[in-house]
């Protein structure tokens, strides 16, 4: 579904390169954690994969577009194709909730009626049908940010990606958001989410790819634990717990 | 290579499909942009404001400077009309000998039209233009007195010029003092009527220059600076939202989508100045136009247009005028971050 072979960029004026020889190969239907400390690279991948910036070297495969073959005037249909979530939500301030997730489904050229039928559905879906016709600065973060993830996954794309989604949200939030895209995952999306949160990475059992200066250092298709600050020899096997163990904890 | 060329062909393929699956309907699209438009000069009401007066200003001296070159040029031309260079020849000059006089002065390319009138022609309208006063003509009709042939054998021949060229006489002065059928004719009693309200005409016609030059110019730095205000202010405006023009094109919009609610912002904020503008021309008009009228200035074009179903189009003519200007200045302003927003 996400291919990137030997991948390079380097920004202008930068000496060192901010994705360096980056090979990575994603499943339909993973769930994929990208890890990193900021400036790994963790933005420069997602910013590849959304074709806002180009490699200086290597190849990208998203959902079987070769994206050095896509032309200006097809990155906007290529865009409608993959769900995007950011850290600051980036929801348009001057629109409803329910207009939120309408333009999604407007851009891409959905009839009224069919948006009158989805958009209620997808609100349902992240739990905010009540809230439609607020406008964003009414919400909480939490909120906010599931409005946006129901704009991304309105038109139902086969990626969704995103850049930090509980960077700005309180513990308990966290995890109503992250909960929410495995569900997104479970109805067979694939899901790449980047994050520097180690509770979040350590509490599902996904697979974790680690970047560290631009490099893939780890790529731990099993449970592991993930230490911000560590080697790629951190994400160690846990072990396993006796089976009392929670009952003693309690 | 041949790996290279095999991706190449199926991302074309799905490329095909994308853009085939995805392609928005354009008249769906272009109602949606239109909506956007109008909530969003709706909601961003001061930015439309600003924009709207600027553009009404603008839009207000375009059509002062439109009726000042009309009403001018026109009040010029009639008074040049009104002129004519009147020569007298002696009493009892004949006909045949006027045709002969006519077709000397014809040659010369500045005149326009040439009238003559003989002593008899020249009695029968003194009476035509004094006929309401009775006591006058019973006078110099009646019979007993032989009003009549005194009258007619003092009477000067006439011959009435219309010139194109009110300043440049000199050919026909130089026809009158020395053509030999002029001089034999002439009546030395009276003089011909050359300068009769010359300085009026300078006046006017200089004052028609000032408005048709002063007005395009006026015109077209006031056009300068609404662009720039109002490419400015949407400028600010999509500076302020450039973050939302990035989400925009994250999530997939195109350009058209993005760019035409600015455009049709700054184009309703065009018809509102248009409509402004055309209310405040019109009255603006019928108020100055007794004062005008009082000073000899002809305003009958104006009054006419003002009067007929043409307004109609003069208004529709004001409101083009400013949509164009919305449309320019926000294709302008947007263009930038349209350009720089997520590539």
């Amino acid at each position: 579904m996400i291919l990137l072979d030997h991948v390079t960029k380097i920004y202008p004026g930068d000496k060192k390169p901010a994705l360096d020889d980056v090979s990575l190969h994603i499943e339909p239907n993973e769930f994929v954690f990208l890890v990193g400390k900021s400036g790994a690279g963790k933005s420069t991948l997602m910013k590849m994969i959304t074709k806002e910036e180009n490699p200086d070297a290597g190849k990208i495969i998203i959902g079987g577009i070769d994206l050095d073959y896509i032309k200006r005037r097809h990155i906007p249909h290529y865009r409608r194709r993959l769900g995007v979530v950011f850290q600051d939500f980036k929801l348009l301030p001057r629109r409803t909730v329910y207009e939120n997730v309408a333009f999604a489904l407007e851009i891409a050229g959905m009839s009224t009626r069919d948006i009158k039928h989805t958009v209620p559905k997808v609100l349902e879906l992240v739990d905010l049908l009540d809230q439609a016709h607020k406008f964003p600065s009414q919400l909480s973060g939490g909120q906010q940010q599931r409005v946006s993830i129901a704009r991304s996954v309105a038109r139902q794309p086969k990626i969704l990606i995103a850049d930090e989604p509980t960077g700005n949200l309180d513990k308990l939030t966290r995890k109503e958001i992250i909960t929410l895209l495995q569900k997104i995952n479970d109805f067979g999306t694939t899901v790449l989410v980047t994050t520097h949160d180690e509770a979040i990475v350590n509490n599902l059992d996904k697979r974790v790819v680690t970047l560290k200066n631009g490099r893939i250092v780890a790529d731990q298709k099993t449970h592991g634990i993930y230490k911000l600050d560590g080697d790629p020899e951190d994400f160690k096997p846990k072990p396993k717990e006796p089976r009392n163990a929670q009952k003693l904890r309690h | 290579m041949r790996k290279n060329s095999a991706t190449k062909k199926i991302t074309r393929q799905n490329l095909k499909t994308l853009t085939k699956n995805g392609r928005t309907k354009r008249l769906r699209s272009t109602r949606r942009v239109f909506k956007y438009g109008a909530v969003n000069f709706g909601r961003n009401i001061w930015l439309s404001t600003a924009a709207t007066l600027v553009m009404t200003i603008t839009l207000v001296v375009l059509s002062i400077t439109l009726v000042a070159t009309v009403v001018l040029g026109e009040t010029a031309t009639a008074m040049r009309d009104k002129i004519d260079i009147t020569l007298f020849f002696k009493p009892g000059t004949g006909k045949e000998t006027l045709e002969v006089l006519s077709e000397v002065m014809q040659n010369d390319s500045n005149v326009k039209s040439i009238e003559t009138r003989t002593s008899e022609e020249e009695y029968a309208n003194f009476l035509e233009e004094n006929k309401d006063n009775s006591l006058l003509i019973e006078t110099l009709e009646d019979p007993t007195m032989d009003m009549r042939a005194t009258m007619i054998s003092t009477m000067q021949a006439t011959m009435r010029l219309k010139v194109y060229d009110t300043e440049n006489l000199d050919s026909i002065k130089n026809i009158v003092a020395s053509d030999i059928n002029f001089v034999k004719n002439l009546d030395e009693t009276e003089e011909p009527t050359y300068n009769v309200n010359q300085s009026e005409i300078a006046t006017i016609t200089r004052w028609s220059k000032i408005a048709t030059t002063g007005g395009i110019v006026l015109s077209v730095v006031f056009i300068v600076i609404s662009v720039l205000v109002i490419f400015n202010t949407i400028r600010m405006a999509t500076f302020s939202r450039r973050e939302e023009i990035y989400m925009m094109k994250l999530v997939g919009a195109d350009s058209f989508f993005i760019r035409g609610p600015f455009i049709v912002e700054a184009q309703l904020s065009g018809v509102v100045s248009g409509i402004f503008a055309s209310i405040i021309s019109y009255f603006g008009f019928r108020f100055l136009e007794p004062r005008l009228l009082r000073y000899g200035i002809n305003v009958s074009t104006i009054s006419d247009i003002l009067d007929s179903n043409k307004l109609i189009l003069v208004i529709l003519a004001i409101i083009l005028v400013g949509v164009l200007i919305g449309t320019i200045s926000a294709r302008l302003a947007v263009q930038k971050y349209l350009r720089n927003a997520a590539k």
